[in-house]
C-alpha cells in the first residue's frame, strides 16, 4: 500500500499530467510544463526562504505563493505563447523544449537561485504528508472540476474543434489563436501552482526539478493515461508515479518492469487507458442494469 | 452545437454518457485517494516498543546517474554487516537496503518507506542534493541519519538527528594541489573544468579556485560542462589554447572520467588534479589507461596500516578478486560500523530496555555522537552538531595496470589535519 508521502507525489504527478493535457486538448503538443513548474517552485522557494519562517510557514502564506506563482506563470505563458503557438506539431514541441532549457539554464545561473545546489531549507506548512494530500488533492479536484466543465463549454468545444481541424475551425469564425493561448496559459498556471506545493514538499529546489526529463515523464503520463479525456492524464500521472515505488519488492528488476510498462502501454492501449468509449460504457453501466 | 436530448443513441446521448462516466470515474479516483490517505495516516511505529532485533535502513543510489557510487556503498555496507555479524551482539542489528535512486523524490520515498517499516536509524542518501530533501523528513520524525557520502556544506546542520562520516572537502581538496605544485613548482598556467549543473562540482570548484588563488595562481581558463555531457571537445580545445600546465577537474565519475580521457586524447600531457566525484575505482573502466597519473585527495587510503583497515581490505579482496577498495566503500562501511557500535554500547548499558522505538532512536543518536570509533578511515568522532572529526587525509595518484582496465589509488602522502569540517561530496 502506498504511504502518504508517495500519495503526495502521485497527486503532483497527476497535476503535471493535466498541465500537459490542457494544450493537447487544443491540439498543441507543448512540452513547456517543466519550465512553468520550475518557475513556480523557484518562486515559492525564494519567497519562503527570504522571510524568517524558522522551519514552518503558515498555510495562508503558501496559498499566497500559489496565487503569485499562478499569476506569474500565466503572464509568462501569455508572453511567450503568442509567438510560440504560431508553430505546430513537432516544431511547437521543439520550441517548448527550448523554453524548458532556457528556464533551466537561467535558474542555474541567476545570482539568487543558489546555482546548482539550489535553495534548501524551505519551510513546511504541514508536519505530516496528510496536509500535503489535502492541499494538492484539493487543487487536483479543482483542476478536474474545471476540466470537466470545460469539456461542455464553448471554449472546450472550440479546443476540441482545433484539435480535429484547425483550419476548418478558423473558417467557422473561431479565434483559434486566442483559444490556443488560453489553454497554454491555463496549463502554465497549473504547472506553476503545482511547483509551489512541490517545492515545500521536497524541502529543497534546484534547476534539476524542471529539466527535459520531466517533460518526457509528464508526456508519458498523458500517453499512457490517454489524451482524449482529462481523466486520462490524471490516472496516467497517478499510476506512473506510483509504479516504481510499488515495484520495490522486485528489487533490481523494478526499473526494467517500469520500462516494459511504458513500452507496452501504448502497444496494448494505443489511445491510452482512459478512452471516450470507456467513459461512455461507464456512464451507461447502471442504466442497462436498472432499466433492462 | 450539440444539446441535451434528441434521439436515443445519438451524439448528445453519447456525450451525456461520457460525462456521467467521467464523473463516476473521478469520484472513484477521489474515493480511492481519500481511503489510501486515511489508511496511511496512522502507521508511525515510533510509539511501539523496541523489537528484540533492530533494523537499520540504507537508502542509497542503486539507479540513476549516481549509481556508480551506490554500488560502492552497497559493497561497503555488505562487508561491514558480514564482519560485524560475527562479533558478539547483545542486540542483533539487521540491514535493510532500499534504492534511493539519484533524485530528490526517490530519496524522500525511500526514507519514508524505511521509517514506516520501523528502522532505528538511516544510512544515506548518496547525493548531498538528495540529503537536503530527505534528511528533514527523518529529522521531523526523530530518526538518526548517518550520511556516508554527503560532503556539501550544511548537511549536519539540517538538524539534531543528522550526522555524517564523510568529511567536507574544503580541507581535503587543496591537498592534491599542493602535491601537484610540489612535483612541478614551475606551474603558473592552470585550467579549471567543472560540471556547472551539479551541486557538488560547483561547490568543490569554488574551493579549488580559492585554493589556487591562495597559492598565487589565477586560472587561465575556466570551462563549464554539464553532467550529461559526453563530448568535451569544445571546452578542451578552448582550454588547451591557453597552454595550461595543470588541469583541475570537479565533476562526477562518468563525465569526469570521459573528460580526462578526451583531454589526454586531444594531446594534454600535463598534470591533472581531480575532486571527490572521481574518488571511485569505477572511473578505471571509463578513462582506462588515460587515468594514469591523476592526482586526488582522499579521506581514505587502502594503504592505512591498522588492523581494522587490513580486515576491511581483506574482506573486500575476498569479494572482489584482487582489487582495492575506494573511499566511498570505506565510508559506507564506517557509517554501518558507527551505528552498530553505538547500538551495542547503548544496549550493554541497559539504555534500550523497555523503551519505545522513538525513544530508542533518540538515545541512539546521543550515543552515536558521544563515542569514538576506530574505522577504516582511521580514528573518528563527531562534533555535537553531527559533523565528523577525522585527523588524517591522503593524496593518491591513480596507477593503471598495463591492460588499461584495472588500476589503484596509490598513496603518495598522508597529511594530519586537526579538524575536518564541511565541503561538497558527490
Amino acid at each position: 500500500m502506498p504511504d502518504n508521502g508517495l500519495l503526495v507525489q502521485m497527486i503532483l504527478g497527476a497535476l503535471l499530467g493535466l498541465s500537459v493535457y490542457l494544450p493537447m486538448a487544443a491540439g498543441q503538443l507543448s512540452l513547456a510544463t517543466p519550465a512553468f513548474y520550475a518557475v513556480g517552485g523557484t518562486l515559492a522557494a525564494l519567497m519562503a526562504t527570504h522571510a524568517d519562517h524558522q522551519g514552518t510557514i503558515s498555510l495562508g502564506a503558501v496559498l499566497w505563493e500559489m496565487v503569485v506563482a499562478g499569476a506569474l506563470t500565466a503572464a509568462l505563458a501569455a508572453l511567450v505563447g503568442l509567438p510560440v503557438l504560431r508553430l505546430r506539431g513537432i516544431y511547437l514541441a521543439i520550441a517548448t523544449i527550448a523554453l524548458v532549457e532556457i528556464v533551466r539554464v537561467a535558474i542555474l545561473n541567476l545570482p539568487f537561485t543558489g546555482g546548482a545546489t539550489g535553495i534548501f531549507g524551505i519551510p513546511q506548512p504541514f508536519g505530516q504528508p496528510l496536509g500535503y494530500i489535502g492541499l494538492s488533492g484539493g487543487l487536483l479536484a479543482l483542476a478536474g472540476w474545471g476540466c470537466q466543465r470545460l469539456e461542455g463549454s464553448r471554449l472546450g468545444r472550440a479546443m476540441a474543434a482545433i484539435r480535429d481541424d484547425e483550419l476548418a475551425t478558423r473558417c467557422m469564425g473561431i479565434n483559434t489563436t486566442r483559444v490556443k493561448l488560453t489553454a497554454f496559459v491555463a496549463s502554465a498556471a497549473l504547472a506553476g501552482v503545482t511547483g509551489v506545493i512541490a517545492a515545500h514538499y521536497l524541502n529543497t529546489w534546484n534547476a534539476r526539478q524542471g529539466s527535459f526529463d520531466v517533460a518526457i515523464t509528464t508526456l508519458a503520463f498523458v500517453i499512457l493515461g490517454g489524451s482524449r479525456s482529462w481523466l486520462g492524464p490524471v490516472i496516467g500521472g497517478l499510476l506512473l508515479t506510483a509504479l516504481p515505488e510499488l515495484l520495490r519488492p522486485v528489487g533490481d528488476l523494478r526499473l526494467v518492469l517500469f520500462g516494459l510498462v511504458i513500452l507496452l502501454g501504448p502497444v496494448f492501449f494505443p489511445q491510452g487507458l482512459i478512452t471516450p468509449e470507456l467513459l461512455e460504457r461507464l456512464g451507461r453501466w447502471d442504466l442497462r442494469r436498472l432499466k433492462p | 452545437m450539440l444539446r441535451r436530448g434528441g434521439l436515443s443513441g445519438g451524439p448528445s446521448d453519447l456525450l451525456s454518457a461520457r460525462r456521467r462516466g467521467s464523473v463516476r470515474l473521478a469520484a472513484a479516483v477521489a474515493a480511492a485517494i481519500t481511503a489510501l490517505a486515511v489508511l496511511g495516516r496512522s502507521s508511525d511505529p515510533a510509539s511501539k516498543p523496541l523489537p528484540a532485533s533492530v533494523t537499520v535502513g540504507a537508502a542509497i543510489a542503486l539507479t540513476g546517474n549516481a549509481n556508480l557510487y551506490g554500488q560502492d556503498q552497497r559493497m561497503g555496507l555488505a562487508l561491514a554487516q558480514q564482519w560485524l555479524s560475527s562479533t558478539a551482539q547483545p542486540r542483533p542489528m539487521r540491514l535493510q537496503l532500499e534504492d534511493g535512486a539519484s533524485d530528490e523524490p526517490s530519496a524522500i520515498a525511500a526514507f519514508n518507506l524505511l521509517i514506516r517499516r520501523g528502522v532505528i536509524a538511516l544510512i544515506g542518501p548518496t547525493l548531498s542534493q538528495q540529503a537536503f530533501a530527505a534528511d528533514p523528513i527523518a529529522q521531523r520524525q526523530g530518526v538518526p541519519v548517518v550520511a556516508p557520502s554527503n560532503t556539501a556544506q550544511g548537511i549536519p546542520q539540517i538538524g539534531s538527528f543528522i550526522s555524517r562520516v564523510s568529511a567536507q572537502s574544503s580541507v581535503i581538496a587543496p591537498l592534491s594541489l599542493d602535491e601537484a605544485l610540489e612535483r612541478d613548482p614551475e606551474i603558473s598556467r592552470v585550467a579549471v573544468f567543472f560540471a556547472q549543473d551539479d551541486a557538488y562540482s560547483t561547490a568543490e570548484t569554488a574551493i579549488f579556485q580559492k585554493a589556487l588563488a591562495q597559492r598565487g595562481l589565477t586560472p587561465v581558463s575556466v570551462q563549464r560542462t554539464q553532467l550529461a555531457d559526453n563530448d568535451f571537445q569544445n571546452p578542451i580545445t578552448a582550454a588547451l589554447q591557453q597552454k595550461p600546465q595543470l588541469v583541475v577537474i570537479s565533476a562526477q565519475a562518468v563525465d569526469g572520467g570521459n573528460l580526462i580521457r578526451q583531454l589526454r586524447e586531444l594531446g594534454y600531457r600535463g598534470q591533472i588534479v581531480v575532486g571527490n566525484g572521481l574518488n571511485t575505482p569505477n572511473i578505471y573502466p571509463i578513462c582506462q589507461r588515460w587515468c594514469d597519473g591523476v592526482l586526488i585527495a582522499q579521506a581514505y587510503s587502502p594503504d592505512l596500516n591498522t588492523p581494522i583497515n587490513q580486515t576491511f581490505r581483506r574482506l573486500f579482496q575476498e569479494a572482489n578478486g584482487n582489487s582495492t577498495p575506494g573511499q566511498i566503500t570505506a565510508q559506507a562501511w564506517t557509517a554501518y560500523q558507527v551505528l552498530f557500535e553505538a547500538l551495542q554500547r547503548l544496549q550493554e548499558r541497559g539504555g534500550l530496555d523497555g523503551v519505545t522505538l522513538g525513544e530508542a532512536r533518540r538515545r541512539l543518536m546521543q550515543e552515536l555522537l558521544a563515542g569514538t570509533y576506530d574505522t577504516p578511515l582511521g580514528p573518528i568522532h563527531f562534533r555535537p552538531d553531527g559533523e565528523v572529526v577525522q585527523g588524517r587525509f591522503y593524496v593518491a595518484v591513480v596507477t593503471m595496470e598495463a591492460n588499461g582496465r584495472d588500476g589503484r589509488f596509490r598513496l603518495v602522502r598522508s597529511i594530519d589535519v586537526n579538524t575536518a569540517a564541511g565541503g561538497p561530496t558527490p
